[in-house]
């Protein structure tokens, strides 16, 4: 049967967000502040908050909720603030430094910074110990593992007091003998460590990167594990009748144990879930290509989903890491509402990535900020009423941001403060458009083919002027605007993704045949561990994808291939599949040429319910809601316009409102530029369209 | 300060010409076949006015850039009014002020309204550009016709028609002409990307307003420049660096340039030895790079990057027929590293005695290797420049130790070597070391980044091993009084292991290397910055106990002592008597 809710917990930044859905539709959400030196505080936090507000006890919700969802920043934090675990890598001899050689890179942009520090080693030089050992590129044991090497190792790490060991070998992918056997040894002479083997979490060809991402986990796994036996323990002491689920960076959900040993799937979580709440509140409207903006107060994410499946990262380098496992494309820039606009040295006008954050804030918060922030600009271009934060909760001063962008904008450029204002706008406008590009323009996508869907605080006062920027004539601002990822966790299904390795040219059935049991075999593994979960075979899903590239080629592109078993006819598929693919992404394709694979993957769901949709009653017409008249600011010259003013609370399906207007919700404001419209559809989100 | 540009609309311009040069190296980067564009990013993208000034200079190979500036103006003034749209032009040669003929650059002009107003430029490393030598590096060349396909400026589309005549005329004499095509392929889209990007710029803000803020990007460069070139105090400073004697016989030459500064003003004079039968000359183009690169070693600004950066740089390369400013028929292909690093060595000891705290220590030079062979894996031939044995260390500047790994100098962390299992996937051979080198990076107050070492076994076939560069003998040059007494470990040098013996190689030869046997390709630190006897001894502990520094580099070359090898335990007693040895015998 039923249960009656579903909780998301979001981690962000600055605020995390709680949403309980129930089973008719209705989602309330609520807001408290981070507690980054220990994340269960705010859980307990929100808990009461949410009790309070609904008039229930915790246990109450809890015990009836048949998932808790938890999206964390601990794995994140932990990465950035380099606090994870005493690491130590046991790698092939001579090659003990790619961690440290990066492959001979120094990031774009820092070419000429003399300040610009290396990347800071998760191991140390002293704790990568290379053991005589050697697989080649075609799976044979050139030298075998020498295990006094491996004891060598073990024996340094204890007397280090280190807490966590990886093993990645050379082409351990294709022959993971040599590391299965370190990884005895390593159990047995260090039972409390804990232990991640580069061909079990990433068993995918690229040294480097496998190596890097199974350091990361390592890194970070002792953190994580005591975080989740936390949470763990405060919703089982709370009733929870089912176990906390965790939001990974590859969109899906996991348990608390798989969390753990596959921590490095937790770095990037809260903005991973936008897709799924995007393709959520476009589903009313049949609309399958989606790109969410969220825009915060310190940050602006950025995902793409096209035909309904979400751009992935695989390989890249994430806070100066090199992770392999997939993560959900977050493109992050430093652009909220708490960016701060100023003049560089050569006099010109920038927006971030600096952020006035949640203390001391913009200046119109009055808690001692001194520098005009995004937030500021629109005070003054009056898109944000001063006295309608968080529902009237929180009074914004306009005077001390006027006073902020004149002394610190508009008078060394010599504008007025008007202008001053709206050219921070058009700047923080300008960065989102050009991130906006590097999800959809830089992957071959042409963003006018997408629905834009505004998330976060305050992505909605934006987001018709992006959308006029990019040429996107359709939007989507939900009334959950602000909680959109915490919403897209609670919609969300588990998902583990396994790999492996399989370098072949693409013929012959004999090809085909390993490639059919490869995929057989990571499949049984991932299904096995779904069903110990608790799911039924029926609610188990498996889509395959393969790494494929023209012979020659260095970059792979991934094709997705349903669930089928590779044959002579279906290979024709999969190759006139990865031809088009190759089109989308790079204009050609080479139908001439041989094709080969590089690695496999299978993404194992486990279906999750999803909650009915919100359904909003009819409205009587928008002149009801309308609030007030004020001035507002939309153009270059900084002449203002009256405009109206409508409370989105009294707002119905159906209802339309023409811009230049701005619908006030209670935890965003939507502003809708000239000629642009706003409807408010029975599914809770306003469609704002062009007008013609 | 007359402002003449809307401040608004100069921040969006400045925007959309960074994300149009970014776009146009993914587009580049995603299409192109070769590993050295795909993997190694050897290649560069910039923007040029109508001009043609260079209105964006990416952040990519400096070695490129710089031999852009006038190479453009030399391939325009080429075709003078004969430039329509459509029209798509070639080039490599380094008598039309090209780099080294293996970089090979397309340019297209934009017209906007009938109007030239743009060119979109792309330069490329191709794996081979035909001759005698697979891969372009031939040391036995004599004369630049033993180096490959000189190309000097034709059209491969005239007025928006394809040249296919010129195009087969040229793959018809390159190697792997699948390849080569595919990339010529990449270049083209990404200087399609590039017009693209420029003319919906134009729609949106028209050409006068644009043209208006793109004048004042070259100014706000321009006055960084000279505002730093004013606080270096008005006066004629040289600097003498080295170029060794890497296998050719004629000795060791000095590159000397001197430095006038006068205001805000600065002119550079080179003065090089004459061109010599060896592939190290270096054109004029190229040897802009060089001097360019040296300039920002000193000056090390933030963006933007354009040529308003070198307006108040005037550049005497010197009489024709010399090293640094070569003439038909010099042989050059090495000039990219060689002499080029050295080049850029001198410009930069000359701002030292300027200034001598705002200058970073010299980098590591190129020692590295091409290697070829067959594969029996797929029965054919295999043939490629190793970014992967390039690799040396960054030096270190005023503020920080050098970057490990991130060199060579000419270009300065923009390559990327590409990981061990791809290349032993793509080539029959066993990489048997990968790694940083104790000792290497060069003593100083703040220490040069460590070298590497890249060790590698053919599978199979015997496999062709052809070296190039040099830095083998002269350590990395340090700043600020930065000097190493064990240099051994820092240069670079090639170790071949055979059966019974190991060859130490420093200079460039074509060896064969039999399965079995070895080759390891050593790569130079990069220099120090200030007295290393003033350097933390933790610091030099924490280096030992990482063995970047072993127990006898710390004693020579830092004047640490450390007893307990077993413990790392410091002497500070002793530490305190040597060092005080040292710095009086200094």
């Amino acid at each position: 049967m039923r249960t009656k809710y579903r909780l998301g917990v979001d981690a962000g930044g600055t605020f995390t967000d709680f949403v309980l859905a129930g089973d008719a539709g209705n989602v309330s959400l609520f807001k408290t502040l981070s507690t980054p030196e220990d994340p269960t505080k705010a859980i307990e936090n929100g808990l009461s908050l949410m009790a309070e507000g609904l008039g229930l006890k915790q246990e109450e919700i809890i015990s009836q909720c048949d998932l808790c969802i938890n999206g964390t920043t601990v794995g994140l934090n932990a990465l950035i603030q380099h606090k994870g675990a005493k690491t130590g890598l046991i790698c092939t001899a001579g090659h003990e430094d790619s961690l440290e050689i990066r492959l001979g890179h120094k990031e774009d942009g820092y070419r000429y910074d003399a300040e610009y520090p290396p990347a800071q080693m998760l191991v140390p030089r002293y704790l990568r110990r290379g053991v005589r050992e050697r697989v080649l590129s075609n799976g044979s044991v050139r030298t075998a593992l020498v295990e006094e090497d491996v004891r060598a190792a073990c024996t340094l790490f204890l007397e280090e007091g280190v807490e966590a060991v990886a093993i990645s070998l050379l082409w351990s992918v294709l022959n993971p003998a040599h590391e299965r056997r370190a990884a005895e040894i390593v159990r047995e002479m260090m039972p409390g460590s804990f232990l991640t083997v580069g061909s079990e979490l990433y068993p995918q060809v690229r040294e480097y990167t496998r190596t890097s991402t199974a350091v990361t986990n390592a890194y970070l796994g002792p953190t994580l594990k005591r975080y989740v036996d936390s949470v763990d323990r405060y919703f089982a002491d709370h009733g929870a009748k089912y176990p906390v689920r965790y939001f990974q960076s590859n969109g899906g959900l996991a348990i608390g144990g798989a969390m753990t040993d596959r921590s490095v799937y937790a770095i990037n979580s809260g903005p991973a879930s936008a897709p799924q709440a995007g393709l959520f509140v476009s589903d009313p409207f049949d609309q399958k290509n989606v790109i969410t903006v969220d825009m915060g107060g310190t940050s602006f994410d950025i995902t793409l989903t096209k035909d309904g499946n979400t751009n992935l990262n695989k390989n890249i380098d994430f806070l100066r890491y090199r992770i392999g496992v997939p993560m959900i494309q977050v493109e992050t820039l430093g652009a909220g509402g708490g960016s701060i606009g100023w003049i560089d040295d050569m006099g010109l006008l920038q927006v971030g990535p600096q952020s006035a954050g949640a203390d001391p804030g913009p200046v119109c918060y009055g808690q001692g900020g001194t520098e005009p922030t995004v937030t500021d600009a629109n005070i003054v271009l009056g898109y944000v009423n001063p006295g309608a934060l968080l529902g009237g909760r929180m009074q914004l001063n306009r005077d001390k941001a006027y006073a902020a962008i004149k002394q610190r904008v508009a008078d060394p450029l010599e504008i007025s403060v008007e202008r001053a204002a709206y050219g921070i706008f058009t700047i923080v406008n300008n960065n989102m458009v050009n991130g906006i590009r590097r999800v959809s323009v830089e992957r071959g996508f042409d963003p006018r083919d997408f629905v834009l869907v505004a998330a976060g605080g305050a992505g909605a006062a934006h987001i018709t002027a992006l959308a006029r920027e990019m040429g996107i004539d359709s939007v989507l601002v939900p009334k959950l605007a602000s909680g959109l990822c915490a919403f897209g966790q609670v919609i969300s299904d588990v998902k583990y993704n396994y790999m492996a390795s399989a370098p072949h040219r693409f013929e012959g059935d004999a090809t085909f045949g390993q490639l059919n049991d490869l995929f057989a075999e990571i499949e049984e593994q991932g299904v096995a561990h779904l069903e110990a979960d608790g799911f039924a075979r029926a609610d188990i899903d498996v889509r395959r994808s393969m790494d494929m590239r023209y012979v020659g080629q260095v970059h792979e592109c991934t094709v997705d291939i349903g669930n089928f078993d590779i044959t002579g006819e279906t290979a024709d598929q999969v190759k006139e599949a990865f031809h088009q693919r190759h089109e989308q992404l790079y204009t050609y394709s080479e139908r001439h040429n041989a094709v080969e694979v590089v690695n496999i993957e299978s993404t194992i769901y486990g279906r999750v319910e999803k909650p009915n949709p919100p359904h909003l009653g009819d409205g009587a017409g928008a002149a009801g809601a309308l609030k007030s008249q004020r001035p507002m600011i939309f153009s270059n010259d900084g002449k203002a316009v009256d405009c109206p003013v409508y409370d989105g609370e009294r707002l119905g399906a159906g209802d339309e409102v023409d811009g230049p207007a701005v619908i006030e919700e209670v935890t965003t404001t939507i502003v809708i530029e000239p000629h642009w419209q706003a409807l408010l559809h029975e599914s809770g989100s306003y469609v704002l369209r062009r007008k013609a | 300060m007359a402002k003449k540009v809307d401040p608004i609309t100069l921040s969006v311009v400045r925007g959309v010409l960074e994300t149009t040069q970014r776009e146009m190296t993914v587009a580049l980067e995603n299409t192109a076949r070769s590993s050295v564009f795909n993997l190694a990013h050897d290649y560069s993208n910039a923007i040029f006015n109508h001009v043609p000034e260079m209105i964006m200079q990416g952040q990519d190979i400096p070695i490129h850039l710089g031999s852009l500036i006038p190479a453009m103006k030399c391939v325009a003034g080429y075709f003078g009014d004969d430039i329509h749209p459509g029209d798509v032009l070639m080039h490599n040669d380094p008598a039309y002020m090209g780099s080294h003929m293996i970089d090979t650059c397309m340019y297209k002009p934009v017209f906007y309204k009938g109007e030239l107003v743009f060119w979109a430029v792309c330069k490329g490393h191709l794996t081979d550009i035909g001759g005698p030598v697979p891969a372009g590096y031939n040391p036995d060349a004599k004369e630049l016709y033993a180096e490959g396909l000189r190309i000097p400026p034709v059209k491969i589309f005239d007025k928006g028609v394809k040249r296919y005549d010129v195009m087969n005329m040229i793959l018809t004499n390159l190697r792997a002409r699948r390849d080569q095509e595919g990339d010529f392929n990449a270049q083209l889209g990404a200087v399609q990307v590039g017009e693209r990007n420029l003319i919906a710029l134009l729609d949106k803000y028209g050409l006068e307003e644009v043209r208006a803020c793109i004048d004042e990007l070259m100014g706000m460069a321009d006055r960084q420049m000279r505002t730093l070139m004013k606080k270096v105090p008005d006066g004629t400073y040289s600097g003498t660096a080295i170029v060794e004697d890497a296998g050719h016989g004629l000795g060791d030459m000095e590159i000397t340039a001197t430095v006038t500064i006068e205001d805000d003003n600065c002119h550079i004079k080179i003065d090089s030895p004459p061109q010599v039968p060896y592939f190290i000359n270096s054109y004029e183009g190229n040897s802009y790079s060089g001097v360019y690169l040296g300039v920002m070693m000193f000056a090390q600004l933030p963006p933007p990057y354009n040529e308003g950066l070198y307006r108040c740089v005037s550049v005497d390369m010197g009489p024709k027929g010399t090293l640094c400013n070569a003439k038909e028929p010099a042989p050059h292909m090495n000039c990219t590293t060689t002499p080029m690093e050295t080049l850029t060595d001198a410009v930069r000891l000359a701002f030292e005695q300027a200034v001598p705290d705002l200058v970073s220590a010299s980098w590591g030079h190129a020692n590295g290797c091409n290697i070829a062979g067959w594969d029996t894996r797929h029965d054919e031939e295999y043939v490629t420049m190793v970014l992967a044995s390039i690799i040396s260390g960054a030096g270190a500047t005023p503020q920080q130790d050098g970057w490990h790994a991130c060199g060579p100098e000419c270009c300065f962390g923009a390559l990327t070597s590409g990981d061990v299992e791809l290349l032993e996937y793509s080539y029959p051979i066993i990489i048997h070391r990968y790694s940083l080198m104790t000792d290497s990076g060069g003593a100083g107050k703040y220490r040069g980044g460590s070298g590497t070492c890249w060790e590698v076994e053919p599978i199979d076939k015997p496999m062709t091993f052809i070296t190039f560069g040099e830095g083998r003998r002269i350590p990395a040059v340090g700043a600020a009084g930065a000097k190493s007494q064990m240099t051994e470990p820092k240069v670079g040098r090639i170790e071949i292991s055979r059966e019974d013996r190991v060859d130490l190689i420093k200079t460039n030869v074509i060896e064969t290397i039999n399965p079995g046997e070895r080759a390891a390709n050593m790569n130079p630190g990069g220099g120090g910055y200030g007295n290393p006897f003033e350097r933390p001894v933790e610091k030099v502990l924490h280096d030992v106990k990482n063995q970047l520094v072993s127990i006898e580099g710390a004693r020579q070359d830092y004047g640490v002592v450390i007893k307990d090898a077993e413990g790392l335990e410091i002497d500070r007693a002793a530490t305190d008597s040597l060092r005080a040895d040292l710095v009086a015998a200094q």
